[in-house]
């Protein structure tokens, strides 16, 4: 009986000692359990959270903003792409509207005189080009006058068309290709002079414009030497008398041809150095009285016309040398209101040199001008200072010596002072 | 009854335009300048430069290419061309170099 016992308990220790990792396992279960429970809740907990978050993101718009800052993202790229090209659209367009021109001032102070503030212009200058092939230039002349009333002229106005790299095909009024200082140095911001030279004004010896054809180009001759050329048919140009005189020429540019003859001319020039230019100039044709004592004139005979020049331009270190010849010859015409005819000449040299850092420039001329008339004829010393507040904008003093017929004009000498600007 | 000579203006006149704008009239200028059709000339811009010194201060004071835009230098280099009698490459090499020295 004692042995059965002992046989029990042994059995239930047994059991015992076998089931204890099964309770043991039990028991790390439900420590898992627990665990997993408390995970759930804190991951359910973050949900609602997360649900909160979103359901307020919602609210906010914050979500939709995004959506949309990435069209905004799409549209500004866009916009930034069509705007670089537009950007430099105006680099690449055919046609090119450009605006240039000057505009001068100046006071004048002359013997036996009235010193004024004497010239007040401005010249527009229009530029409309078509790629390389079509360039129209007009310049126009607007001042005041001595009685205050403001004068607009059309200094010129060309269709230039490009033939090829060695011609352009010039048709309008145009600046008479004649000699130098007419075409490249009569605006006042190039002129280092404060006046023209005598003999290159109205009624002087060197033409003006004319209203016809032109062809211009250069052509190099090897590597250094160059040729320029320009040749021109045009209306010519206008003769007035007075008192039964050939008073003057009128070259400035008429846009009908009194005399029916056609005045052919031309200049050649040759660039031995590329800084030095040598020219020769010529024209012929005919031309007639169309004034007379300050009256129309019709019918009057139409005689020769002439116009032969030479010219240079030198530039070495700071100096700039340059001089010219001109002369404009009528001959004599049977039966006209005044049948001699006459040779308005005139000849110029100056030199000028810059110095202090090319801001300042000193200038001397000296002219000689001959015409038919001895009130106009004159010689003339014109000395110069100049300071340049920009390469295009100068201010220029000048004192004339000037040496003409007793008693008139040409024979005053003058103070002048002018501040010109190039645009 | 002429007085004067006519045949030096004459002359002038008519071998001028005869003989540069005949002997010219052939070569087509824009075949050879047509924006990219060309592969880009390394020394366009050297030359461009050398014209500029030795050409834009002949008449007047030499302007500075940062005066103007690329545009307006367009504008004014066609004008100088006619006005300065530039050949065609003169001119495109110069607004080269001003265009990229502005
Ligand atoms: C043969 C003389 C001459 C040469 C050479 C010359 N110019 Fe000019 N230039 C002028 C004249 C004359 C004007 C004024 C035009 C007018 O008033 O009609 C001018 C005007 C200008 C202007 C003012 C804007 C305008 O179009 O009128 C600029 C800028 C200019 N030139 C730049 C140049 C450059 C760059 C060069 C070199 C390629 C050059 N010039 C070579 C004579 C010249």
């Amino acid at each position: 009986m004692k042995k059965l016992v002992s046989i029990g308990k042994a059995s239930v220790l047994f059991i015992a000692v076998a089931l204890l990792p099964v309770l043991a396992v039990a028991q790390s279960d439900a420590q898992r359990i627990a665990e997993l429970e408390a995970k759930t809740a804190a991951m359910a907990e973050a949900l609602t959270a997360l649900q909160g978050e979103l359901k307020q993101a919602k609210q906010d718009g914050t979500l939709a903003n995004t959506a949309e800052l990435k069209s905004e993202i799409v549209k500004a790229t866009q916009y930034a792409q069509r705007a670089e090209k537009a950007a430099n659209e105006w680099k690449n367009s055919t046609a090119v509207t450009h605006i240039a021109g000057y505009a001068a001032v100046g006071y004048t102070d002359e013997e036996n005189a009235m010193d004024s503030f004497d010239v007040a212009n401005f010249n527009p200058i229009y530029h409309f080009q078509y790629g390389d092939r079509i360039l129209w230039e007009s310049e126009l002349e607007v001042n005041v006058g001595d009685d205050g009333q403001t004068e607009v002229g059309l200094e010129y106005s060309t269709i230039d068309i490009f033939l090829n790299d060695y011609a352009v095909l010039v048709a309008g009024k145009f600046i008479s290709p004649l000699g130098q200082f007419r075409q490249n140095i009569h605006p006042s911001w190039i002129n280092k002079s404060v006046s023209a030279p005598p003999g290159f004004g109205h009624d002087g010896a060197a033409p003006l414009t004319d209203v016809g054809l032109q062809i211009r180009g250069g052509v190099p001759l090897g590597e250094q030497v160059k040729i320029t050329y320009s040749g021109f048919v045009a209306n010519g140009p206008r003769l007035e008398g007075e008192g039964g005189e050939l008073h003057g020429i009128d070259t400035d540019g008429f846009a009908s041809d009194a005399d029916d003859e056609k005045v052919f001319g031309g200049r050649l020039s040759i660039l031995p150095l590329p800084k030095l230019e040598i020219g020769i100039s010529g024209a012929f044709g005919d031309a007639a009285i169309v004034e007379n004592d300050g009256l129309g004139l019709v019918g009057d005979p139409s005689r020769d016309y002439q116009v032969f020049g030479v010219d240079y331009a030198y530039q070495w270190g700071n100096f700039d040398f340059r001089g010219e010849y001109i002369e404009q010859d009528v001959g004599n015409a049977a039966g006209s209101v005044a049948s001699k005819g006459g040779k308005w000449a005139t000849w110029y040299t100056q030199t000028a040199y810059k110095f202090g850092d090319a801001k300042w420039e000193g200038v001397v001329r000296y002219a000689d001008y001959d015409s038919p008339h001895g009130d106009e004829t004159q010689k003339q010393w014109a000395l110069g200072i100049n300071y340049l507040l920009t390469p295009n904008a100068i201010i220029k003093l000048g004192y004339e010596f000037n040496d003409g017929l007793a008693g008139e004009k040409t024979d005053n000498d003058r103070l002048l002072i002018q501040v010109a600007y190039g645009y | 009854m002429k007085k004067y000579s006519w045949k030096f203006p004459l002359i002038v006149t008519l071998a001028v335009p005869l003989v540069f704008g005949g002997l010219f009239a052939y070569q087509d200028a824009t075949a050879e300048d047509t924006a990219g059709s060309t592969p880009a000339d390394p020394m366009q811009f050297v030359r461009g430069a050398k014209t500029w010194a030795n050409t834009c201060a002949r008449c007047h004071n030499m302007r500075d290419p940062r005066e103007l835009r690329d545009d307006q230098w367009q504008g004014v280099v066609a004008h100088m061309r006619v006005r300065a009698n530039l050949t065609g490459k003169e001119a495109r090499d110069v607004l080269l170099f001003l265009q990229q020295s502005n």
